[in-house]
């Protein structure tokens, strides 16, 4: 892998210029001058090219004894770089000359070749360490981007984990919110439905009881007009007699009163159901949780028993945004809870409090608790543990979907020390 | 690119045979070393190692002096034309003068020279030289084999460009001393204008051409 292309990245030139001192060396030169001495010359001057004496032999003999040769040129790379001079004995000049040639070749011969060591070195080793610091820079890369995959796989493992849990919680709510709307979709059918025939049964029971009543009066005034004429007087009192109309009289009229109470009965649970299909299109407002619970406990007075003691812990809290009712309704199916479950002496401790951009809201009630096999059906509708009859199993289930479709979360616990804590928390919308 | 020592009046130029592996780069500087004569060269110096990996270049010095004193110094140097050793060519090619790229005629080697060509042109970009200015010629070398491009097609392709485009035969000795000269004119024409040759140091194109290219015509050459 190259570096990035552009001139600064290049720190290698072949070929640098060089002197004579730089490729010869007198290791090289000394023995070759001291071994002219014994051809008989006198003196062996090596100088470069402006003429300064590099390296010399016969020091003892003074330069101006004997006679010298002409200068023979050194050589690099076809330029002249020096000179070799020799002086001797004039008688032989013949001698002087060859061993001034001798050298000069010898010479010429040793800077080429050190030259060529000189520029394979230079440029094998320009080369490799080129290639190395190319290897260096690619190596470096290399385990950058490992240690960021390798971040990037840890914190991805973490990431997956964590957006499983967040679609797992989305699922269930989801599934949750598919069933109430389902259960919603099917009571507004049934509801739909059960109201008519509902309407004209309870009229017809009402018009019923006012002819039975006048049945009734009818059989009364017979009777006082029969009655001390027999023998007409004691058959109509032994047909009374025989048809028990003495109980009958007085239980048509509760038989009546019993049914009208059933006929109410199923209307209440029939708008209990169209109230929890109407949810979303409620009316919203700013709200005072506070305030909203002192409002559902006002109207829920007469359902406290004599013994009950309702603690209010109430916080300074924010407004919110939502429907009142809606949140009353679900405040008090919380509460009654609490009172069916500790009719006799019971201690309801209502708690709020602002906390993390949240209104918390908590019911602890002193009954006996809601066992852990049935505590996360408790918000199912239709769920109830109470006699057939007795609960329509809506309460919780409608407070569950008015708080999560104001955003906000319930849930229940049940502390070691007894009674049932449901705790509500309800986000601060941005509006 | 040049180096120039105004101090010491030393002026190095460097020219570089370039082109694909075994388009006769060597055999170029061979035949110039045998053609010219040796007064005002240095020797060829032929460098290969092997070693872990192979590098190798070849060096041809020419050495003259201008009327002023300027000494000049000319290298020729070729680079190796392997793929694997681009990092030498980079090393040889860095502060290059002139170049001039050998190109194989015969036709199967048309895809090679093109590559080569593309390597010169990265390579330059890379040590900082623009191809439009540095003087280039081309030469068509192995002109003497059968199955080479025809001089029509070389118009054809490089007539546009204005490079000097030049054929030859390295191998039967023909073509070549030409193409140095060539290279050696546009050189100067390009540093002229920089360090006037001319008018500084009275060296005029001619006689600069001329010192370098000056030819051995005895029989009694020196061999490589």
């Amino acid at each position: 892998m190259p570096p990035q292309d552009s001139p600064e990245n290049i720190r290698y030139i072949v070929g640098t210029e060089r002197r004579l001192e730089d490729v010869l060396r007198a290791e090289d030169v000394a023995p070759l001058l001291r071994e002219a001495l014994r051809t008989g010359v006198h003196r062996v001057i090596v100088g470069d090219d402006a003429g300064k004496t590099l390296w010399t032999s016969g020091d003892g003999v003074p330069a101006t004894m004997g006679e010298a040769t002409e200068n023979c040129p050194l050589r690099l790379e076809g330029e002249p770089v020096g000179t070799v001079k020799v002086f001797g004995n004039s008688e032989k000049r013949d001698l002087l000359k060859a061993v001034a040639s001798l050298l000069s070749g010898t010479l010429n011969i040793l800077a080429a070749t050190n030259l060529k060591r000189m520029l394979t070195t230079e440029l094998h080793t320009t080369v490799v360490s080129q290639s190395y610091e190319d290897l260096l820079i690619a190596h470096r890369e290399l385990k950058a981007s490992e240690t960021r995959y390798r971040e990037l796989a840890e914190t991805l493992e973490k990431k997956v984990d964590e957006r499983t849990a967040e679609l797992k919680r989305a699922y269930n709510r989801l599934l949750q919110s598919e069933k109430m709307a389902a259960v919603g979709q099917l009571a507004a059918g049934v509801a739909h439905e059960i109201n008519n025939p509902v309407g004209f049964v309870t009229s017809n029971l009402q018009t019923l009881r006012k002819y039975v009543s006048r049945f009734t009066e009818m059989l009364a005034v017979s009777r006082e007009i029969l009655n001390g004429q027999p023998p007409a007087s004691e058959t109509f009192n032994r047909k009374w007699r025989e048809l028990k109309l003495d109980f009958v009289t007085g239980d048509v009229e509760e038989l009546l009163r019993q049914s009208l109470e059933g006929t109410e009965r199923v209307k209440r649970i029939v708008a209990d159901l169209k109230g929890f299909s109407h949810i979303d299109e409620s009316e919203l407002s700013p709200l005072n949780i506070n305030r909203e619970l002192e409002r559902t406990l006002k109207i829920m007075a007469r359902a406290f028993p004599g013994e009950s003691e309702i603690i209010k812990d109430f916080h300074p809290l924010p407004n919110l945004i939502g429907n009142g009712s809606l949140l009353c309704q679900a405040f008090m199916n919380i509460i009654l809870n609490a009172v069916q479950a500790q009719p006799q002496t019971l201690q309801l401790t209502i708690e709020t409090r602002y906390q993390d951009g949240q209104v918390r809201i908590t019911f602890s009630d002193n009954g006996p608790g809601i066992p852990t096999e049935i505590r996360n059906r408790i918000f199912e509708p239709f769920f109830t543990t109470r006699d057939v009859g007795q609960g329509t199993g809506m309460g919780l289930a409608v407070t569950y979907d008015i708080v999560t479709s104001m955003g906000g979360t319930i849930d229940v616990t049940c502390p070691e020390a007894g009674g049932a804590v449901f705790s509500i928390a309800l986000p601060l919308q941005e509006h | 690119m040049i180096e120039y020592d105004e101090q010491n009046s030393r002026m190095v130029l460097k020219l570089v045979y370039y082109g694909p592996a075994l388009s006769g780069k060597t055999t170029n500087l061979l035949c110039l070393h045998d053609r010219l004569v040796q007064d005002g060269r240095g020797e060829l110096m032929v460098l290969d190692t092997t070693d872990d990996r192979t590098i190798f270049f070849d060096l041809l010095p020419f050495f003259l002096v201008a009327p002023s004193g300027l000494k000049i110094k000319v290298k020729v140097y070729t680079v190796p034309g392997q793929v694997k050793h681009d990092a030498t060519r980079k090393a040889v090619l860095q502060r290059a003068d002139g170049v001039a790229f050998i190109a194989d005629s015969r036709l199967r080697e048309t895809a090679n020279n093109t590559n080569s060509f593309e390597n010169l042109e990265k390579n330059l970009s890379y040590v900082g030289l623009d191809i439009d200015k540095i003087p280039l010629v081309i030469q068509f070398n192995k002109q003497d084999l059968k199955e080479t491009i025809t001089a029509q097609d070389i118009e054809q392709t490089w007539g546009p460009t204005g490079i000097p485009v030049l054929c030859a035969s390295a191998l039967q000795g023909w073509g070549v001393v030409e193409t140095f000269r060539e290279l050696v004119g546009h050189t100067y024409d390009h540093i002229d204008s920089r360090f006037s040759l001319a008018k500084k140091h009275g060296l005029a194109k001619e006689t600069f051409v001329a010192q370098l290219t000056r030819q051995d015509l005895s029989d009694a050459r020196t061999s490589p």
